[in-house]
């Protein structure tokens, strides 16, 4: 099985497992249960419950909604943010091109996570804010690429000949130009995905990201931190699930690189 | 910020080598210049956006309005935002910072204060990822689809998908818990001297581990690259031994993963934040991350520029090393 195929199918049944994870887990995954409390891995509570005594699955499992739909957010924020204004400075030229490549220039003067950890602080943290974020610092990678790409497939001679045969720039650019590169995004945008998912764990592990008590794998691992060394559980699960939702994304973007490679 | 021109362009214009390279260094110093400058300006702008300012935090609860008003007075915030802007480049260049809110001293005191924690986790982190990085990458790219190379290859997947606080958790629980080799939480007791300096080997292993991934992905596409190329192949056919035939291959493969390098040791600075919460370490990105929590901007101002301005810096270095250990860049 090829590792784009791998990746997809790991993904999916990650999703589901988060979709459908009332249904699978059967805890609460907010409600204290203080009887409950440290309970280690036990066939109850697969894989233990917190301090709180919360089912850990349940908390991973409900985790991987928030985590999965705050990363998938911000991934397409990035895409529609850096890969829009690409296509329109390179379409446009002159003037909007300097400025633009100017200002996302300056975005990547800045080391990527403390970017991102200021945007949010001066947001005041929260999920929305970790979305905007991460929407903002991602944006100048996919900037360049769709400036770079629309720029050469406006070279390209079918486009030229669209336009002899009385296509319109716009019309040249959104039905001829765009849709010839956007499968080349696409391996950019599995990578982002995966980077995103690990800068929401991060965040909210910093306690800046999804507040409590809403659960995401960032902030239940968070929780984890302060019992490592006497309930180790309570952290191996929720980071099993987002390591393997991370690993999915890299082998979907790997996979389709090799895909492309080939092809070329 | 990259002002670029072509070397080849200008050598049709009659220029020798040495004033092309002295023309590019040139300008990549002067697009230096400017992109710290437009990176400052930022910071700036940035600060002036965060939630109330200093005067009505330090004033705190109680403060009357004259009491903000006059505070805002002393500190030369009623002034005009570009009196502000001047007098703030005017003090960056001359590496004064601001005070500290909440700490009540110097800002360049704090983070001196706190650099040395920072500097050697990141420094170490370096190393590992340089020696394993360019070490994976090489090997793996001189024998492709070998059983090293795949090896190699699901490590650097692996270590990529990693979240970098929880490959954290897990060392301490093996190497701390686990084996007691290293301590849980913290600095030795006796402070950070060279001797005691091992204790942080795990958070830099942790930070190493993703980057060496990366670094060992380019390295091994480079050496691929190279591999494919005419001279290698009259080499061998010649009858070169293979570890001189390697040799070739690393010497004029490896040179191109700088540009990473540089990334990579530029954002280390910041690239701690996590790790030192996760290992309980009072280095720049702890000072950063309290700063924020208590509202100290002055300090989450001076942590900012520090790291912008190093990660500028090297950057700057790389692209200028690149040209000076490879001629081929200046011919082409």
């Amino acid at each position: 099985m090829n590792r784009a195929r791998f990746g997809t199918v790991l993904f999916v049944i990650i999703a589901l497992a988060a979709v459908f994870a009332p249904q699978l887990s059967g805890y609460d995954p907010i409600k204290p249960d203080y009887r409950a409390r440290y309970a280690p891995p036990s066939t109850t509570h697969p894989l233990g419950t917190d301090g709180l005594g919360r089912d850990v699955l349940a908390r991973s499992l409900a985790g991987g909604r928030v985590s999965l739909v705050v990363a998938l957010s911000a991934t397409l924020l990035t895409l529609t943010l850096g890969g829009v204004l690409g296509v329109v400075a390179a379409g446009l030229g002159g003037v909007t091109d300097t400025v633009l490549s100017r200002v996302f220039d300056a975005l990547l003067a800045f080391p990527g996570f403390l970017l991102i950890l200021l945007v949010v602080a001066s947001l005041g943290g929260g999920t929305l804010q970790t979305i905007m974020a991460m929407g903002v610092a991602g944006s100048p990678v996919f900037f360049r690429l769709a400036r770079s790409f629309t720029r050469n497939e406006m070279k390209a001679e079918y486009v030229t000949a669209a336009g002899a045969l009385g296509a319109t720039r716009g019309r040249q650019l959104m039905r001829h130009a765009v849709p010839n590169f956007l499968g080349s995004m696409v391996v950019q945008v599995a990578s982002t995905a995966a980077a995103f998912l690990l800068v929401e764990a991060s965040l909210s592990f910093l306690g800046l990201g999804v507040p409590l008590p809403t659960p995401s794998w960032g902030n239940v691992l968070q929780d984890a931190r302060s019992f490592l060394t006497t309930q180790p559980w309570a952290a191996v699960g929720p980071g099993v699930f987002l390591a393997s939702a991370s690993l999915s994304f890299q082998f979907m973007s790997d996979g389709m690189r090799d895909m492309l490679d080939r092809r070329s | 910020m990259t002002l670029t021109t072509s070397p080849t362009a200008e050598r049709r214009r009659g220029l020798t080598e040495r004033e092309v390279v002295s023309r590019y260094l040139l300008i990549q110093t002067v697009s230096f210049v400017i992109t710290l400058w437009a990176v400052l300006t930022l910071v700036f702008l940035a600060m002036r956006a965060l939630p109330g300012d200093a005067a009505t935090i330090m004033g705190g609860l109680d403060a009357s309005a004259s009491q903000v008003s006059a505070m805002r007075a002393q500190l030369g915030l009623d002034r005009s935002l570009p009196a502000q802007y001047i007098t703030y480049l005017s003090d960056v260049a001359q590496g004064d910072l601001g005070a500290s809110l909440r700490e009540r001293r110097p800002v360049v005191r704090v983070l001196v204060d706190r650099m040395p924690v920072t500097l050697t986790v990141a420094s170490m982190a370096f190393v590992i990822s340089l020696v394993l990085g360019l070490g994976l990458g090489l090997l793996a790219g001189l024998r492709p689809g070998g059983t090293f190379d795949r090896v190699a290859l699901l490590f650097t997947t692996v270590a990529l998908a990693l979240p970098e606080f929880w490959f954290g958790f897990l060392l301490i629980l093996l190497f701390a818990v686990q084996l007691g080799w290293f301590p849980v939480l913290g600095l030795p007791p006796q402070g950070l001297t060279l001797a005691a300096s091992w204790h942080l080997l795990l958070p830099a292993v942790t930070l190493a581990i993703p980057r060496a991934a990366q670094v060992a992905r380019l390295a091994r596409a480079r050496v691929l690259e190279e591999r494919s190329s005419d001279y290698v192949r009259t080499a061998r056919s010649k009858g070169l031994r293979p570890w001189a035939v390697a040799k070739h291959i690393a010497s004029n493969s490896l040179p191109g993963t700088i540009p990473l390098l540089a990334l990579e040791l530029g954002g280390l600075l910041t690239g701690t934040i996590v790790v030192e919460q996760v290992f309980g370490l009072p280095g720049l990105g702890a000072t950063i991350l309290g700063a924020i929590g208590a509202r100290d901007y002055p300090v989450v101002q001076g942590v900012t520029i520090l790291a912008v301005t190093v990660y500028v810096l090297v950057n700057w270095l790389a692209d200028i090393m690149q040209v000076v250990t490879d001629p081929r860049l200046r011919v082409s």
